[in-house]
């Protein structure tokens, strides 16, 4: 009873303030409001640095052209523009049907494609149109997932295996007409029976010499194709992934091209194909099955950069090491991976704005007893959900340049490296995603409920992510199984580490202090310190734990798979440093002032949330009880050192404001009647 | 009889008379000769005057006109251009800062303002008057922003305002400078009414009797007046779906080329004129139009006018190219409308040359555009932050 008593008085007190208010400023307050919606962004005066500026370090590349593509999507009624209140925004209509939510998304890439978005996506190849394909997929992606998804299948998957999995025959034929949508390919990999396995996939094909053709089978109902984007409904043409037998012997996993639609759409014979069904997310995305009975293709459509078969029926291959031909064929697939990696943090950007934002004007509940209720924001517990994963997504923003970097100016080196850390952020920033997605939805409140809203729905948009191109937790065991690779050889040649950010194994283990200050807390160099501790105690773990097994007479394959939880252990280790060492060197390039100042807040609470985080560093010592006090403590205190950062941080995303959502700007007036009545 | 020098023909306070009308205030520009163009005067006379009505609870309604044939041909820049000349580019800094906040204080203004706009506006006229809540267009309307053909870009918070107009259009009459008349600022939203001229008199004494500030009761008094324009056959309005086809291309270039391509497939006067037209104009401005308008699609007011008044700081510092001191010398000047553009064409301005115009500016004690505190904001304005 005392305190309902209370509550009516703390509201009589907020209306009476709010009419005094707006008596001074003799403007008229519509009766029935209660609340007024005070703007965040009315305090832009009080930025300490500029958001454009920081954008710049974040969106990395082709700033414009993300620009230009969110122009495109915002301009046109194709993308479903939705005003509430004063503010447009966009999103799909996810209370379409299936059916309706695909041919939508096919009339979106029309469009697109008519306004030249994908020129040079397939017929250029250099590393500065390879960075702006990227960015246009990232902000294609921002609006809709199964959008980016559709033209990711297309292009990078459909269109990529011609690229590399192809020879020069292929590249003349095909890839002027994918980049122009003349076909619509897809990409028949994985199987009901096989996954992330791909080596062990059922489907046959045979050559007929008589006729110079490949002959492809689906021999049982595990070999149907699987889960294959674009074949359901649109796809007139495909990769098919197909063991390879000649003269009754396996040469292992090849890839063929393969028509399954003529141009009207209309089935090709001796293929069966059936819908995947409706899905929790991706819905816009015609995931297929797919069976072949004896589908003949011509000799030319085996995707040759690898082995070849002759007219008359030889197998031909420069690689006479199935295994290593089998790894020369995924290479190539790592695209994928990068721009999973990259996407995955755009997302964790819309709902972070979205939930930052609604938490700097939403207030709940008073601390005195006639005070006014209090900004979400200004809860420490609140800031303490937040802001640690506005930080990690600053950190993986850096970090996915760093990758996307690296894979536009790949060689034949760089790929164990490129393997290994788009493997370790792929998995890594889409865990984070799917994290920071149900953190903010919660944070929102039953605002997070609304698909409007866009971070609830995201969820289940984005949570393929953690199991599509390679499922995260094998990515991170073959992170890990790389990790060990490059000890056991470095042992053997007793030679020093190189590669795979390693080198730190041959200096002097890194000491930590027993008295960490404030000050040493928030050094990069005591976080680095700590970080390679963590991931060189690991891997000797790893290693000793594996040839333990070893010596007690299991398999090398048997031990790794009983070592799993310091494989895991060591996957983060690994992830979470080479993260770090970006944040550091990124911040390097930025020239003294205050939006460098704010990016070492942001390094430190990255890596002092890491380090609670992981219960590695307590399990094995790394850090002493009053350590892990100390930067539990430190933690917090950055919390409240960013908090009135909060708005510029998430403005510096360049999330346009039509990608978010009401919640995140005047959410009153988006919920007002007078927004009911049309 | 000589005529009397430049600015001396009306005394500095007389530039913007004002009229008060129980609780309205008429603000007119009265520059007639100059067409009203607006001097630092004049700027920091509105200023005053905006700041001081937003606080005066007699106040509910602002009317801006503009005294002669004129509402504003934009700012003085023939002025600005002369006082770089003699001293440092800072003095024109000061200039453009105050037009910005200016502008800034209109679009999120408190209180209803009332633009008539029965003329011509261009440039800093349409920043004086298209931020407020109403533009009343009339058959006398010309709008323009003219800027591309003069070396600068569209700036007082046009790549806020051009960014918003249907589809492509902003782009369409940002780059090329295009003239409205009345019906087209209507169509495209530019206006929110049009009243014939001949009832204007009418208009302004009925909004005198209103004696309130809300939007939806002056809204349906201008319905009064209000009737709808006949669109002129020829007008580029009837071409959205070209405009959309080649404005909305990735770059200058491409949107050149784009209309190439509808020449080549239909011969039409229309088309060539636009091409012509662009290569006219300013290549560096072409491009950093270009490019603010898509940003600011994406930004607030507030962010457009920072980012434009880093622009028009790099501009009138001339570091990369001053095309600007050339447009003024061709069309403002010397008048031989014959300006000899450098860079001069398209191709010889680099990404990193247009990405320098969004930079920081590096000079000593320079800051960004600093915005003055606003509170109690009405909804639409907030919409705009």
């Amino acid at each position: 009873m005392e305190q309902i008593r209370r509550r009516t008085q703390v509201l009589t007190n907020h209306l009476h303030h709010l009419l005094q208010h707006q008596e001074s400023e003799a403007s008229p307050l519509s009766p029935n409001s209660c609340l007024n919606y005070s703007p965040p962004d009315l305090n832009n005066s009080l930025f300490s640095f500029n958001p454009t500026d920081m954008r710049i370090y974040l969106d990395y590349h082709n700033l414009p052209d993300r620009d230009w593509l969110y122009g495109l999507i915002t301009q046109s009624r194709l993308f479903n523009p939705n005003q509430r209140g004063q503010k447009l925004f966009v999103s799909p209509d996810y209370n379409q049907s299936m059916e309706q939510q695909r041919e939508m998304t096919m009339k979106r890439i029309s469009y697109l494609l008519d306004k030249g978005v994908f020129q040079g996506w397939l017929t250029d190849r250099n590393p500065d149109s390879e960075l702006r394909k990227f960015a246009l997929l990232e902000a294609i992606g921002m609006y809709d997932h199964s959008l980016s998804i559709k033209l990711g299948v297309h292009f990078f998957l459909w269109g990529g295996a011609i690229q590399f999995f192809g020879t020069k025959r292929h590249h003349d034929k095909w890839l002027r007409d994918t980049e122009n949508y003349a076909i619509k390919g897809c990409f028949a990999m994985t199987e009901l029976g096989h996954g992330s396995n791909v080596r062990g996939i059922e489907t046959v094909t045979t050559y007929d010499s008589n006729t110079g053709e490949f002959v492809i089978n689906t021999p049982c109902e595990s070999a149907q194709k699987y889960w294959i984007g674009g074949a359901a409904k649109h796809a007139t043409h495909t990769i098919v992934f197909s063991q390879l037998s000649i003269n009754g012997e396996n040469q292992g996993v090849h890839a063929f091209i393969a028509q399954i639609r003529d141009a009207d759409g209309n089935i090709c014979p001796n293929v069966r194909i059936a819908d995947c069904g409706h899905k929790i997310g991706l819905n816009g995305v015609d995931n297929g099955r797919i069976w072949f009975d004896n589908v003949r293709i011509p000799r030319e459509n085996l995707l040759n950069s690898v082995a070849d078969v002759s007219l008359d029926g030889k197998y031909l291959s420069a690689i006479k090491d199935p295994d290593q031909r089998f790894a020369a064929f995924m290479a190539p697939l790592t695209s994928g991976r990068v721009t999973i990696a990259a996407s995955a943090i755009y997302t964790s950007k819309i709902s972070l704005a979205i939930a930052i934002r609604y938490s700097l004007t939403r207030r709940a509940f008073s601390v005195t007893p006639n005070g006014p209720e209090v900004l979400l924001l200004d809860y420490p517990s609140h800031q303490r959900r937040l802001l640690p994963l506005l930080a990690k997504t600053y950190a993986m923003s850096f970090a996915g340049n760093d990758l996307k970097k690296i894979y536009v100016k790949r060689t034949l080196e760089s790929s164990k490296v490129i393997h290994v850390l788009s493997s370790a952020f792929k998995a890594t920033f889409t865990w984070h995603n799917m994290r920071t997605l149900q953190e903010c939805r919660e944070a929102c409140g039953g605002q997070g409920l609304k698909t409007e809203n866009r971070v609830g729905h995201l969820k289940s948009e984005y949570d393929v992510q953690s199991t599509f191109e390679g499922d995260n937790n094998v990515l991170m065991q073959q992170v890990s199984k790389a990790l060990l690779a490059e000890y056991i050889a470095a042992k053997k040649r007793n030679k020093p580490f190189k590669g795979l950010g390693l080198e730190h194994m041959n200096n002097p283990c890194p000491v930590i202090p027993s008295q960490l200050t404030s000050s040493t807390l928030r050094c990069s160099k005591f976080q680095t310190d700590a970080f390679c501790l963590r991931e060189r105690d690991l891997l000797n773990r790893f290693a000793a734990e594996v040839s333990q097994f070893q010596a007690q007479g299991e398999s090398k394959e048997y031990a790794f798979i009983l070592s799993y939880q310091l494989a895991e252990d060591l996957g983060r280790a690994f992830a979470e440093k080479e993260i770090l060492q970006t944040f550091i060197q990124a911040e390097a390039t930025v020239p003294a002032g205050s939006l460098k100042d704010l990016l070492a807040l942001l390094r430190s609470l990255y890596a002092l949330i890491c380090l609670e985080e992981d219960a590695a560093f307590l399990r094995y010592g790394y850090l002493s009880m009053d350590n892990a006090a100390a930067v539990r403590k430190e933690g917090t205190e950055l919390c409240s050192e960013l908090r009135p950062h909060a708005l510029a941080l998430v403005t510096s995303f360049g999330v346009p404001d039509a990608f978010l959502s009401p919640i995140a700007f005047n959410w009153i007036d988006a919920n007002a009647w007078s927004s009911v009545q049309h | 009889m000589a005529p009397p020098p430049l600015n001396s023909t009306i005394p500095v306070t007389d530039q913007v008379l004002v009229e008060e009308k129980l609780s309205a205030r008429i603000l007119a520009l009265n520059r007639p000769r100059q067409l009203n163009a607006l001097s630092f005067q004049m700027i920091s006379r509105l200023l005053e005057l905006f700041v001081a009505y937003e606080e005066d609870s007699n106040v509910k309604l602002i009317i801006v006109k503009g005294k002669g044939r004129a509402f504003c041909a934009g700012g003085d820049v023939a002025a600005v251009v002369q006082d770089i000349n003699e001293g440092n580019w800072r003095l024109g800094a000061n200039f453009f800062w105050k037009e910005y906040i200016l502008n800034y204080i209109m679009a999120t203004y408190r209180k209803p303002q009332v633009s008539i706009l029965n003329g011509i506006v261009m440039g800093g006229g349409a920043g004086a008057s298209i931020h407020g809540r109403f533009r009343v267009a009339t058959e006398n309307s010309v709008f323009a922003m003219p800027e591309t053909a003069l070396g600068l870009f569209p700036d007082v918070g046009a790549s806020y305002f051009l960014s918003r107009l249907p589809g492509f259009f902003g782009e369409y009459v940002g780059l090329m400078g295009t003239r409205l008349d009345g019906a087209e600022m209507l169509a495209c939203g530019l206006a929110t009414h049009f009243v014939p001229s001949e009832k204007l008199s009418l208009l302004e004494e009925a909004l005198c009797k209103i004696d309130s500030s809300d939007p939806a009761i002056i809204s349906a008094v201008i319905d009064e007046y209000s009737q709808q324009p006949y669109m002129k056959e020829k007008s580029a309005y009837h071409r959205l779906n070209v405009i959309d086809r080649c404005f909305s291309r990735r770059t200058v270039e491409e949107i050149i080329s784009a209309l190439e391509r509808e020449a080549l497939n239909k011969k039409d006067d229309w088309i060539s004129a636009t091409i012509q037209s662009l290569k006219g104009a300013s290549p560096t401005s072409l491009k950093i139009s270009l490019r603010s308008i898509r940003q600011g699609r994406l930004q607030g007011v507030g962010q457009c006018l920072v980012r434009e008044y880093r622009m028009v700081c790099h501009v009138m510092q001339g570091k990369v190219s001053k095309d600007f001191f050339e447009g003024c010398r061709a069309i403002l000047l010397d008048k031989d409308k014959n300006p000899k553009w450098e860079p001069s064409k398209l191709e010889l301005v680099s990404d990193s040359m247009v990405d320098s115009y969004f930079s920081v500016v590096d000079d000593e004690g320079w800051e960004d555009l600093k915005l003055p505190a606003r509170s109690s904001l009405p909804v639409y304005a907030i919409a705009k932050l």
